[in-house]
């Protein structure tokens, strides 16, 4: 039984690791940014949360549910 | 804020709201007492559930950090940021931490049953025009009515005011005259006309497809026929977004108000007479209203 199939196993592995460890730092290969996939999709359950009001009342899922469901509104900022 | 007019709509129909976004309480408090909201706006100060969620604006990260000038980046940052954002190092800082704007419409469950969130940092939906397209009850707002000899028709914007940005609806509910019916797509590889809305281009709006309700087939004996029809009540959606490029900004800037004009084209028809295909020319006025830049305590 011949060792030479482990062999270049073995050199692919440290010259890959190699590469790894020495390769000039380019950037990561970056996904594109698609608002539809990101966040719970229709049929999913959204997260449980417990964030204070305006007015410093404590709310979370089952606070703001009404017997029908609910809108929850994302949005990025009061104050500009 | 819009959602604040439509509170009332919205829990008639058994609906909770809530806002989420990164503001301190304070900041909430005063905008609340500023705009006479009623509903909760929620502080994620730190931004964990908007993290949580998953739906944290990660570009405005990757703008302020080492791949800033990747152009991948760079156009993700003109489509989910103002490129007049990033042109301000106060407000890349300050849009850090916010998500990407949306809406979930969740069940008495808490799952998702319908989601908008917007592929532009400029376009959004309005409330309305959420509700509308959810058959959510909506009391009609500047309606035009109108009468032809096989149908009743009432139009009205889901919005009387827009603004840049704005993604909005054009309502058309029609009601066929008893025993009369007008003609759904798929009908027109029968030769018959399919009801439309036809919006003519305007230069400041951007026209979607009409979305058309489920239809009905009709069985047209004398030549056994099955024809896919409305005979009962419908609404015909014709969502728009208003033009949000910065040279549109401006050019709306000059008007107080955009005109849409159109037609609802169609023929109808009875068990024994067809009408030659009519057209009803239509006209929605919207105001129009500046961006709102106002701020409330510097962050």
């Amino acid at each position: 039984m011949s060792r030479k199939p482990m062999v270049i196993v073995m050199a692919t592995l440290i010259i890959g690791l190699t590469w790894m460890v020495y390769a000039p730092t380019s950037p990561p290969t970056r996904t594109k940014i698609d608002v539809s996939l990101l966040g719970p999709q229709v049929g999913e359950r959204v997260p449980d949360f417990s964030l204070p009001d305006q007015n410093g009342q404590l709310h979370n899922l089952n606070s703001i549910m009404g017997p029908n469901g609910a809108l929850l509104l994302f949005h990025r900022s009061a104050s500009w | 804020m819009e959602l604040q007019d439509r509170l009332e709509e919205l829990e008639s129909s058994g609906i909770g709201v809530a806002a989420i976004s990164y503001d301190s309480q304070e900041v909430l408090a005063a905008f609340a007492e500023r705009r006479g909201i009623t509903f909760p706006l929620l502080s994620d100060d730190g931004s964990s559930v908007i993290t949580e969620f998953g739906i944290l604006n990660t570009v405005a990260m990757e703008g302020l950090g080492p791949n800033q000038d990747d152009p991948d980046v760079v156009a993700d940052i003109h489509k989910y940021v103002a490129a007049s954002v990033f042109d301000s190092q106060q407000l890349r800082r300050t849009i850090v931490g916010t998500p990407y704007p949306g809406t979930f419409m969740l069940d008495a469950n808490a799952r998702v049953t319908s989601r908008f969130f917007e592929e532009f940092y400029r376009e959004r939906n309005t409330t309305s025009n959420v509700m509308l397209k959810l058959g959510i009850g909506l009391t009609p707002i500047a309606a035009v009515r109108g009468t032809t000899a096989q149908l009743k028709f009432t139009a009205y914007p889901s919005n009387s005011t827009v603004t840049a940005g704005t993604r909005f609806s054009l309502a058309v509910e029609v009601e066929p005259n008893p025993d009369m019916h007008v003609y759904a797509p798929g009908a027109e590889t029968m030769g018959y006309r399919v009801i439309g809305l036809n919006m003519a281009p305007s230069e400041h709006v951007r026209f979607e497809p009409v979305s058309f309700p489920e239809s009905e087939i009709y069985h047209f004996k004398p030549l056994d026929e099955y024809v896919p029809v409305y005979q009962k009540s419908f609404t015909l959606l014709q969502e728009a977004v208003v033009d949000a490029s910065p040279e549109a900004e401006a050019a709306l800037a000059e008007l107080d108000a955009l005109t849409l004009s159109g037609s609802l084209d169609y023929q109808a028809c009875d068990d024994a007479i067809c009408y030659p295909p009519a057209s009803v020319p239509l006209s929605f006025t919207l105001d129009l209203e500046r961006l709102d830049y106002q701020r409330a305590i510097p962050r």
